[in-house]
């Protein structure tokens, strides 16, 4: 049997590389999608715990801003996340008082990898956000009384 | 021909899992908006009549309808389609049961012959208001 010989060749086997490409920017894709999806998750714990430390802190309203964005960005890190990618902005206006409510939305960055033949989504970064609302409680000592009834 | 078709299959799964986890997402933000509703109605429902009346810590259905709703109108909820919200108020107990429900629209699988376009998800929690020392 001499080298030419083709017993035993696949026909077709040439196309194995470009399905492996095709298999590696697939999973790449993939993997972009899964890290959008863990970015929101984040950006809604941050939210959550942003306004829970908000309408559970003692106050004033400025030591509890400071304790929503703490909470948030101990959040971000609790899920493995870069805190300096997180936004924390309050939906509407503030007002820490009985009844009040506090609306925290967190945008968060996450950095795509470069996909090869389609290139970085969203220039390399997609901003997911997530939102959290919650009123402080009625009944609670210690903190100014708000308009219970509107 | 298996070429095409394995890129077809590989297309198909990666587009099953992305659905799902747009899914998954979509049921993680209605659970937060009824525990938050929930922790927000058991709160702020209080039955003030019913406990000068009596003393007993209630929770007064019509308000609790009303701060249920409000509470997941500002969840941002607002990628999901046909949000609906049950507030059951217990007629016996301190407690609350809201329930949201929507409809997660799908990214690939309504490209897909025969796919659907979305899912419905729901979740509910229940709260408890208790009296403090």
């Amino acid at each position: 049997m001499s080298w030419r010989d083709e017993t035993g060749a696949v026909g077709g086997i040439e196309v194995l590389p470009f399905a492996l490409l095709v298999f590696v920017a697939g999973t790449l894709l993939l993997a972009n999608a899964w890290a959008v999806v863990e970015g929101k998750v984040a950006a809604s714990a941050a939210a959550r715990e942003a306004a829970r430390a908000y309408v559970e802190s003692a106050g004033p309203e400025e030591a509890a801003v400071d304790e929503a964005a703490a909470a948030a960005r101990a959040a971000i890190e609790g899920h493995g996340r870069e805190p300096g990618r997180m936004e924390l902005e309050a939906v509407g206006a503030l007002s820490f008082e009985r009844c009040a409510r506090a609306t925290f939305e967190v945008r968060y960055s996450v950095a795509t990898v470069n996909v090869p033949w389609i290139g970085a989504f969203g220039g390399g970064l997609i901003t997911t956000s997530a939102r959290h609302s919650e009123v402080v409680d009625p009944y609670r000592s210690g903190v100014p009384s708000g308009d219970c009834d509107a | 021909m298996l070429m095409p078709a394995a890129m077809l299959v590989f297309v198909v799964l990666g587009a099953i899992a992305v659905d799902f986890a747009v899914a998954f997402l979509g049921e993680r933000e209605v659970s937060n908006a009824a525990a938050a509703a929930a922790n927000d109605v058991a709160g702020a429902a209080l039955d003030r009549e019913r406990f000068y009346a009596d003393g007993a810590v209630r929770l007064d259905p019509a308000t609790a309808d009303e701060v249920g709703r409000s509470a997941v109108a500002a969840a941002g909820l607002d990628d999901l389609d046909e949000v609906d919200v049950r507030v059951e108020v217990a007629a016996d107990a301190p407690v609350v049961t809201v329930t949201v429900s929507a409809r997660v629209r799908y990214l690939f699988a309504k490209a897909l012959p025969g796919g659907p376009d979305g899912a419905r998800v729901e979740a509910w929690a229940t709260a408890t208001a208790e009296e403090g020392d």
